[in-house]
């Protein structure tokens, strides 16, 4: 599902944030990926959903060389790629209904498959009874879930979590934890998390490839978090 | 495209929203448009009008040239026109004999020339010369001086010609203004869009990570882009039907005499109404797609 090969990305400013990653994650994983700050973890986000370009080596996700896809043809190649991100970023003047709606209208589907389709995912993120409250009215873990559910709502073959638990205590965070294990299982999708949070991941053991300077400096099945003293 | 037209409202609302929301921003566009297109119809009136007078003035402008008195023979004279019509820029050479030469003379003289007519005519057969550029008028009339079988030539309208070029001076005075100030409605625009851009960043963004088109995204700016030239269209739409009404009826139709005789107000008002409209929405368009575009291609 996802294959990174040789992948380098330097900028401008000489910054190597990613330094030869060899990635392959099968379709249906349910991947953590750990790494201090400035480790290169945005950087690898931002090379699979296209908005950056590898230096060398190719990112191919479910089939497309992202590196190579034509300004025009991102957007088409994104509708694969949902993203989560720590803040939230649901649109404040609209409701949770209208928040999932939003993401399936800009793609240009029509109103009763949304309808239909934005009831089937607050179900499946458990927020029916919230539907019609704007995000100001829903705790953090609410407004996470909502935002999950507009991740998935187009049914994205790749979910990538940029700290999806950043902003939530324990017990919300395990919650949510729940609600993306669920979401790999029933609707198959696959799933990166980016994350800092040691507990979770040593509570939820699965596949954790650790970055460093750039490097994939640790890839173990159903490892735990890793500590560099 | 059925999905195209099926966002339209989408479109529609977002871009009304956005107006109401950067009001003043709008305003200022609107205005910019609306000077740009006031001159715009000013502009228009006058050259709709000069290409009419233009065309009368032609007509009106002719070279009168007269032959030596040995011309006289019929060869003679179908030689000469052959020579004069072989001129570069001449459309046409009627011959004029000498009688006829009496007789409009009589008709601007008077009455007592008519003892002429007959064996003692002093006047000499000529030719009425047309040209097809009025501006090429006095270099053809030295040219056919030059020739050996011509006495004299001469055009009437030396000061109509003058003021056609007078006038076609003010009319490229114009075109250029009429440009800078597009310009200026054009970044004008360009800016208010751009404040819409960033107070929805948030959206975008939202919109971009979950794959929207880049046509998508920028389909309500456009559309507000070109409501903000529609709307600066309304006042110069305005003023151009009062106005050129009023010009047209307080002046009879017509400027001194029937040479200059103005467009007909129907369809000529309607027609430069219809230009303010599409060129104030094509202003908006350009000006919306310029910003929409810089933003959008600066990132992937």
């Amino acid at each position: 599902m996802i294959l990174l090969e040789n992948v380098s990305k330097s900028f401008k400013n000489g910054v190597h944030a990613l330094r030869d990653v060899n990635l392959y994650i099968e379709e249906g994983e349910f991947v953590y990926i750990i790494g201090p700050t400035g480790s290169g973890k945005s950087t690898l986000i931002k090379l699979l959903d296209g908005e950056l370009i590898p230096t060398t080596g190719r990112v191919v996700v479910a089939g497309t060389d992202v590196g190579n896809l034509r300004h025009s043809r991102v957007p088409l190649y994104r509708r694969n790629i949902g993203v989560i991100f720590q803040d939230y970023r649901l649109l404040p003047e609209l409701t949770v209904f209208e928040n999932i709606a939003f993401a399936l209208q800009v793609i240009g589907m029509d109103k009763v498959t949304i309808r239909h389709r934005v009831r089937e995912v607050l179900e499946l993120v458990s927020l029916e009874d919230k539907a019609k409250s704007f995000p100001r009215e829903l705790s953090g873990g609410q407004q996470q879930r909502a935002t999950i559910g507009r991740a998935i709502a187009n049914q994205p073959r790749v979910l990538i979590a940029d700290e999806p638990t950043g902003n939530l205590d324990p017990e919300k965070s395990q919650e949510i934890m729940g609600l993306l294990e669920k979401i790999n299982l029933e609707e198959n999708t696959t799933i990166l998390m980016v994350t800092h949070d040691a507990n979770l991941v040593d509570m939820n053991k699965k596949r954790t490839i650790a970055l460093e300077e750039g490097f994939v400096v640790a890839d173990i099945q159903k490892g735990g978090y890793i500590r560099h003293d | 495209m059925v999905q195209f037209f099926k966002s339209l409202p989408f479109h529609i609302n977002t871009a009304c929203k956005n107006l109401i929301r950067h009001f003043v921003m709008t305003l200022s566009a609107s205005s910019a448009v609306m000077v740009t297109l006031i001159l715009l119809a000013a502009f228009l009136m006058i050259a709709g009008n000069i290409e009419g007078f233009a065309n009368h003035i032609e007509d009106e402008i002719r070279i009168h040239a007269v032959l030596s008195e040995d011309i006289a023979l019929e060869e003679q004279i179908a030689e000469s026109q052959r020579l004069i019509e072989a001129i570069d820029g001449v459309k046409e050479a009627e011959f004029s004999d000498k009688d006829h030469e009496l007789a409009l003379w009589i008709a601007e003289k008077g009455e007592v020339f008519s003892i002429y007519e007959g064996e003692t005519n002093p006047l000499h057969n000529a030719f009425f010369i047309s040209v097809s550029d009025p501006n090429q008028i006095q270099a053809i009339t030295e040219e056919i001086i030059a020739l050996d079988f011509v006495d004299d030539a001469m055009y009437g309208g030396n000061s109509i010609s003058q003021m056609v070029s007078m006038i076609n001076t003010i009319r490229t005075g114009i075109v250029v203004f009429v440009v800078l100030l597009g310009m200026l409605a054009i970044f004008l625009i360009s800016n208010t869009i751009k404040m819409g851009i960033y107070s929805r960043a948030n959206e975008i963004s939202i919109m971009r990570n979950v794959g929207a088109t880049n046509l998508f995204i920028k389909m309500p700016f456009v559309f507000e882009g070109m409501l903000m030239g529609l709307f600066g269209s309304v006042i110069p739409c305005i003023l151009t039907y009062f106005g050129y009404r009023q010009l047209y009826t307080s002046m009879g139709g017509r400027l001194f005499s029937n040479v200059f005789s103005f467009q007909p107000i129907s369809p000529f008002v309607f027609q430069i109404m219809g230009i303010l409209i599409i060129g104030g929405m094509l202003v908006g368009m350009i000006g919306s797609f310029i910003s929409t575009t810089r933003y959008l291609h600066w990132k992937r």
